[in-house]
């Protein structure tokens, strides 16, 4: 067979349009689900009972169902049981936040646990308040420690993101999608939906152990 | 002088501390008072509640019974009902503790450690504790590691530094929890230095150590203190010389046969 890449210059906009759909949609549910996940990672070591029970229950049916499932539930199910209509966009963001959320409070959850009890033996020795303990000691251990293991969070998220075109959302997969069968081309444009792919998450890959390398080696923790 | 005649720094009173629910009795009626400008060296065999005994000095440790007063006010009482503790905050910020293992904050440098509870805890303006912290550090020959991290530094300057971040609160009593031994024989040396000084300025300190010949030169007064009690109480010469107790005798026998 031949290959012709050029007809796919036709459909640049397109596909740059298909990305930028892809990046906001990733982003914003990064940062939902960073701030969703660092709670749910206090809830989860938390001596509350019920906060614990809780949060455990949201974080295993997440991670024990199909994200695909997760994206069709709150597609088509949300909306009939809320009885209000969601944007495409919005219940995008809901259930990828949701996602994100249950991953990260796992990560969170680990760097929290990895601090030690000596450290909570010298804040008490220095007379630090449980404030100034929570925000300039346990919270910036917490993220540094938990730092590698977001970073592929962030990767994961934006492969799993691709998900949302099966429910009709115009993200790049879904552009690429239509583009190829609307051409015949499939090789040519899924390749090149591919590479795009590859090219942005590649490097954050490679930044996740170049970034670990230095926060353990300066900090030791 | 009169006034430190009359008047224990630190009067421990039949204090009692079990673990697990009092499955575990650790300190079976602990009596000790110690005078302003006292050097205690406590020593004793693993085990014995000689690391409980500055935990719950420090406030790290609940009790089940008896009483801490510290510069003649209350300190750490048991409450009447259900062991509840009651420790005197203000009380407890005057008084500072060293652990064996560093317990530096590790995502802050050298400086941030030192600076932290002076600007939070009392409020003191950054630039004025980051001078009083440069000079802390100079004097124990860490002037050039302020902006270093803790990964940075040796066994040895993380003590120094922990040293330091505990001075820089002023306390009135220093607690040492077998501080150098962590670290490597050639590091040790330098700690105890540093523990001298402060011991040639007059601060009162309390240290559990297992090494004989630290003791030796730092203690005023000697404790041995084995099974949850105080078994012996004296000056250095007495209690690490010639003891009258017999576990003392057969403990010192042991530790100084391990050292040679
Ligand atoms: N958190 C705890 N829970 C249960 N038991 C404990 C706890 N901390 C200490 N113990 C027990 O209390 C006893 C006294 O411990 P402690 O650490 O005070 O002894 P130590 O004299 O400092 O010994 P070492 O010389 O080994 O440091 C030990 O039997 C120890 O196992
Ligand atoms: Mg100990």
């Amino acid at each position: 067979m031949e290959l012709d890449f050029s007809i796919l210059s036709k459909f640049q906009y397109a596909l740059l349009l298909g990305l930028w759909t892809t990046l906001k949609l990733t982003v914003i549910c990064i940062v939902l689900g960073c701030a969703l996940g660092f709670a749910v990672g206090l809830a989860r070591t938390s001596r509350n009972i019920v906060l614990r029970a809780l949060s455990s229950a949201y974080v295993e049916f997440f991670r024990g169902t199909p994200v695909l499932v997760q994206l069709f539930w709150i597609f088509f199910c949300l909306p009939l049981m809320l009885g209000v209509e969601l944007s495409n966009f919005t219940s995008g963001v809901v259930a990828l936040t949701l996602y994100m959320g249950a991953i990260t409070s796992e990560t969170f959850r680990a760097s929290l646990k990895s601090i030690g009890p000596e450290q909570f033996d010298a804040c008490v020795a220095l007379g630090l308040p449980r404030n100034v303990q929570v925000v300039n000691v346990v919270l910036p251990q917490a993220v540094l420690r938990a730092i590698p293991t977001l970073l592929s969070n962030c990767v994961s998220l934006f492969k799993e993101s691709a998900l949302v075109s099966a429910v009709g959302m115009a993200d790049l997969m879904f552009v690429g999608q239509n583009i190829s069968n609307n051409t015949a081309r499939p090789v040519e444009v899924l390749s090149v939906v591919a590479l795009i792919y590859f090219v942005i998450a590649f490097p954050l890959t490679r930044a996740v152990s170049v970034i670990e390398a230095r926060i353990l080696g300066k900090l030791a923790i | 002088m009169i006034m430190s005649f009359s008047l224990p720094l630190v009067k421990m009173q039949s204090l009692h501390k079990s673990y697990a629910d009092g499955a575990i009795q650790v300190l079976k009626g602990i009596d000790i008072e110690m005078k302003p400008g006292e050097r205690v060296v406590v020593i004793g065999p693993s085990g014995g509640g000689k690391s409980t005994l500055l935990r719950v000095m420090m406030g790290l440790e609940k009790i089940d019974s008896g009483s801490v007063t510290f510069d003649g006010k209350p300190y750490i009482s048991s409450g009447s009902s259900e062991s509840k503790t009651v420790i005197d905050m203000s009380v407890r910020r005057s008084i500072g503790m060293v652990f064996q293992h560093y317990t530096l904050f590790p995502h802050l440098n050298v400086l941030q450690n030192l600076i932290l509870a002076p600007c939070k805890v009392r409020g003191e303006a950054k630039s004025k504790a980051q001078d009083r912290a440069q000079t802390l550090l100079e004097r124990f020959g860490l002037g050039a590691k302020a902006k270093a991290y803790p990964a940075q530094l040796s066994g040895g300057q993380k003590q120094r530094v922990a040293i330091a971040r505990a001075l820089m609160l002023d306390p009135k009593l220093m607690l040492f929890d077998e501080v150098t031994s962590a670290l490597d024989p050639e590091l040790v040396g330098e700690v105890e230095q540093v523990i001298l000084q402060l011991a040639a300025q007059n601060m009162p300190m309390m240290i559990v150590t297992h090494d004989m010949w630290f003791a030796r030169n730092i203690a005023s007064r000697v404790i041995f203190c084995a099974g949850g009690v105080v078994v012996e109480d004296g000056p250095p010469e007495q209690v690490l010389g010639s003891p009258k107790e017999e576990r003392t005798k057969e403990f010192i026998d042991r530790v100084f046969h391990i050292n040679q």
